[in-house]
């Protein structure tokens, strides 16, 4: 039977052996994390790639359209294809850019948002940095894209960029705030502010979060979906409106960077609710335990970005307004309220509640 | 107290309404798509389709219908026709050169209305009319040039020409 | 008038601050525009100073070129002022040179006519639902409202050759007569088409996020819009009555039952509903002509060349799918019109944009463009 516990043992067996070999076993421990990380970065490449065509199929689907079916099976390879068209399209800058923050910007939004897979566990032990405050850090280095977007919008010099970025900052400013409180019930529950830690509580449990902390959850998808700039948030890109937003003087592989990175930190928002709310790498009834954790934990990934991606082809986009609206007197307010119920019955009923 | 309720009801009811939104797209995400792949499925276009318009000639008689009595050429709303004849041997009237130009054509449909003689008719068989060069929408005669498949003889309560093309 | 505009924005402005006031140009080539029409807007941060609408990118003069041709030639170009909804346009001429003539269709003409004008407006209202949609953010009803709409093309193919530019309503009758399978097939699509108006509204009318976008937004209040030449289902969402199919019936109107589709709001929310409502009475419209049609002949006898008597002038209006369509026509006694003028819906109902967004945020200039259901072509003509 095959598991993530017993995969990590034996790639790290066979890591150390290499090591041996070439003599380098002195830097063990770097090197173990830089081959973390080297595979963890093609594995979120890949599976981009492949988000990328699920959700043209799924939204061509929905539309009773085909989608991309040319490029490899059932167009498989259609991303691949785009892929080699942007990166080998000519990069058309603008004049009057600010030269270092345009250069920066695509590469910032990428980076910030991959960080922040290391932290989340795909099996027991199969994590890149099982970091003891992984939730906070989490929240730390996504909220860096808005960073990125503001220097993206700024330095363009062009006027819907500038409204993109603005409209970004508001943006995930205000909906980081219930992004942190709808995580707060659960780590007042467990008490823990690591992932494997408080999936291993849900284990011992024998329920997953999602059940007690529904509202928690709707919430987090909310705020998850607005920091991922995602419809029906996706304010600072609106098309109809702004023509790109921040990106709209990018292009090839800089507007490459910015797109893998939305779906990026789609992947990090999708991957921090399946191991919160729903249970990591839990199985979700004891029996289908022969299937491993990181199957079941991809599973529940790919369930929560469908949703994503269902709200982005069924619902219309926010006013900027309105979105702030939403964020401060909806989101807020229940999320508060949500911690309040949540600590009277943990009080109550103790920390097992 | 009510508004209270009402700001939770406002937000359950909301709620409520995007997963009925949300219900219509996964309905469709599992029924059969529509779309036709054009190149590999193409469509059969209505007999009746102004797709392409022909100058019939008649393999019998190794000649045009045509007999240049310009009619399509005065109906047309562009005056993308352009066409000469002559008086032939027989005392008969015949098309020497016919030239219609399809970058200004509109396919309204006036010059086979207005054609008395059989001599112009749309087929819904050619519809992919692009080409490469603007020059080669300009054709002549012989690129026109179309013989009636049997099956597609006219038939008499269908008359060719109908009153309402001819009054241009 | 742009260069007016923008030398009047002098750098620095008048606030302590130095402020300054954002000026976008919103097309010719922007997503929202449908087509090639800009919008140069005032901004204040994202709230709207000022928005002026610049016209004529579309202009191709087809006033002008009717002066120059036959009035029967003219119907191929009045396909082209409104390509969403050429069949009304086409009715439009088509009448307004048989009064001026004295001619008069026969029955099955009209019946005829009238199917495809309401099947046309169907088609349009269901164009024009996408795309508010889609400039709401919702991208999902344009392909449901493509998809239908493709079926309303095939069987106007099917009718008189042509999906888009038809030229089928003709001046003393229509093109050709019918396929005898067009009525089935036209009762089948019917049907078909029935139950996907309550879907529409599943996914979009009680959509919180579309409620918030457009209740409220944009509100014409009725003397606005009176004041301003709004007409239509844009003005029907104000609550005043202004069908022309009810308030001067001209085909069969008279005869077919039908309710004129009122809201009170005014808001972008109240148009959507007057549409929507719209496509429930042109289904009921075309069920009720179908069968009341009879056999008999398609066109009057028409003299050979058609010429308006001397010295005489018509102004004809109808309800085309966008408001009221009105045709203006001067005969000087030969076979072409002296001369020829439209006035459109669009035109008319541009010009309340600006009073509408003032205030407002940019996204709800699209949200109120949207929702006057616009058609740059029939703008500029």
């Amino acid at each position: 039977m095959i598991s993530g516990e017993k995969l990590v043992q034996l790639v790290s067996s066979l890591l150390q052996q290499v090591y041996a070999l070439l003599d380098l076993s002195a830097y063990a421990g770097i090197l173990d994390r830089v081959v973390c990380a080297v595979v963890m970065f093609g594995f979120v490449a890949v599976f981009v790639m492949f988000l990328v065509w699920m959700e043209r199929k799924v939204s061509a689907h929905m539309q009773s359209r085909i989608g991309p079916n040319r490029v490899g099976p059932l167009g498989l390879l259609q991303t691949l294809a785009d892929a080699i068209k942007l990166t080998t399209k000519e990069d058309v800058r603008p004049a009057k850019r600010d030269k270092i923050p345009y250069f920066i910007a695509p590469i910032l939004a990428f980076v910030a948002t991959f960080m922040g897979m290391v932290v989340v566990p795909f099996d027991n032990k199969m994590v890149v940095a099982d970091l003891n405050i992984g939730v906070l850090y989490i929240i730390a280095i996504t909220s860096f894209t808005v960073i990125a977007i503001l220097s993206a919008g700024w330095s363009s010099n062009n006027k819907y960029s500038l409204l993109g970025g603005f409209r970004s900052a508001a943006q995930i400013v205000s909906y980081e705030v219930p992004l942190v409180l709808s995580l707060v019930p659960v780590i007042m529950i467990t008490g823990k502010l690591n992932f494997s830690g408080i999936v291993q509580y849900q284990q011992q449990a024998g329920y997953w979060f999602v059940f007690p902390q529904f509202v928690a959850f709707i919430t987090f998808i909310a705020s998850a979906t607005a920091e991922a700039n995602r419809a029906p948030f996706d304010i600072p890109e609106a098309e109809s409106e702004l023509t790109g937003g921040f990106h709209t003087e990018y292009s090839g592989v800089k507007f490459a960077m910015f797109f893998l990175g939305e779906y990026v930190a789609v992947v990090v928002s999708s991957a921090v609710a399946a191991t919160v709310f729903l249970g990591g790498w839990l199985p979700p009834l004891h029996f289908l335990g022969f299937i491993p954790g990181f199957v079941w934990f991809m599973l529940k990934v790919l369930l929560i970005i469908y949703l994503i991606m269902a709200f982005r082809w069924t619902f219309p986009r926010l006013r900027v307004d309105q979105l702030m609206d939403f964020g401060w007197k909806v989101l807020i307010p229940v999320t508060i309220l949500n911690i309040l119920v949540t600590g009277f019955v943990v009080l109550l009923f103790g920390k097992g509640a | 107290m009510g508004t209270i309720l009402g700001y939770f009801r406002n937000i359950l009811t909301g709620f409520w309404n995007l997963v009925l939104g949300l219900s219509v797209t996964t309905k469709y995400l599992f029924k059969k798509t529509n779309t036709q792949q054009y190149p590999e499925e193409r469509m059969p276009l209505p007999a009746r389709s102004r797709s392409m318009i022909k100058l019939i000639y008649d393999g019998e008689k190794d000649q045009f219908n045509c007999v240049a009595c310009m009619m399509c050429a005065k109906a047309c709303p562009n005056s993308c026709i352009k066409l000469e004849g002559v008086r032939g041997p027989d005392g008969k009237r015949r098309m020497t050169t016919f030239k219609l130009d399809f970058s200004t054509c509109i396919f309204c449909g006036y010059c086979v209305e207005a054609c008395g003689f059989d001599a112009l008719t749309f087929v819904s068989e050619e519809y992919e009319n692009s080409v490469y060069k603007r020059g080669s929408l300009l054709q002549d005669e012989q690129a026109m040039k179309w013989v009636r498949p049997p099956h597609l003889a006219p038939k008499p309560e269908e008359p060719a020409a109908t009153a309402a093309g001819a009054q241009a | 008038m742009t260069d007016l505009l923008l030398s009047q924005i002098k750098p620095g402005g008048e606030s302590p601050f130095g402020t300054d006031e954002y000026v976008v140009n919103m097309g010719p080539q922007h997503p929202a525009t449908h087509g090639v029409l800009r919008l140069v807007v005032k901004l204040d941060g994202e709230t709207v100073k000022e928005t002026m609408p610049v016209l004529g990118y579309l202009h191709r003069s087809i006033e002008k070129i009717c002066e120059n041709r036959t009035y029967p030639q003219c119907i191929t170009y009045t396909d082209r002022v409104d390509y969403v909804s050429a069949m009304s346009v086409n009715l439009a001429f088509a009448l307004a040179t048989e009064r001026l003539m004295g001619l008069e269709a026969p029955p099955r003409a009209q019946w005829l006519r009238m199917i495809f004008v309401e099947l046309q407006r169907l088609a349009s209202h269901l164009l024009w639902m996408g795309a508010f949609a889609g400039d709401i953010g919702a991208l999902t009803p344009f392909l449901y409202g493509l998809r239908e709409r493709e079926r309303i093309l095939d069987l106007f193919e099917m009718t008189c050759g042509q999906r888009l530019t038809y030229n089928y309503i003709r001046i003393g009758g229509v093109m050709i007569d019918i396929l005898p399978e067009f009525v089935p097939k036209c009762r089948a699509f019917l049907d078909y088409f029935d139950p996907k108006i309550p879907e529409y509204e599943e996914l979009l009318t009680y959509n919180p996020i579309f409620l918030e976008r457009t209740k409220g937004v944009g509100v014409i209040t009725p003397e606005v819009g009176i004041n301003c030449g709004v007409c239509g289902p844009s003005l029907r969402g104000s609550g005043v009555s202004c069908d022309v199919r009810k308030q001067h019936p001209y085909l069969f109107y008279d005869q077919v039952k039908f309710n004129e589709c009122l809201e009170n709001d005014g808001d972008c929310w109240a148009r959507y509903k007057v549409r929507m409502n719209e496509m429930r009475e042109s289904v009921s419209i075309i069920r009720q002509c179908l069968d009341r049609l009879e056999p008999g002949p398609i066109e009057t006898k028409l003299p050979p060349i058609l010429k308006a008597p001397p010295a005489s002038e018509i102004y004809f209006r109808i309800e085309s799918s966008r408001g009221e369509m009105g045709i203006y026509l001067v005969g000087d006694g030969t076979p072409k019109p002296y001369k020829a003028k439209f006035r459109c819906a669009s035109f008319s109902n541009t010009f309340v944009l600006d009073q509408l967004t003032r205030g407002w945020k940019v996204a709800d200039i699209m949200a109120v463009l949207g929702s006057l259901d616009m058609i740059v072509p029939e703008v500029d003509r």
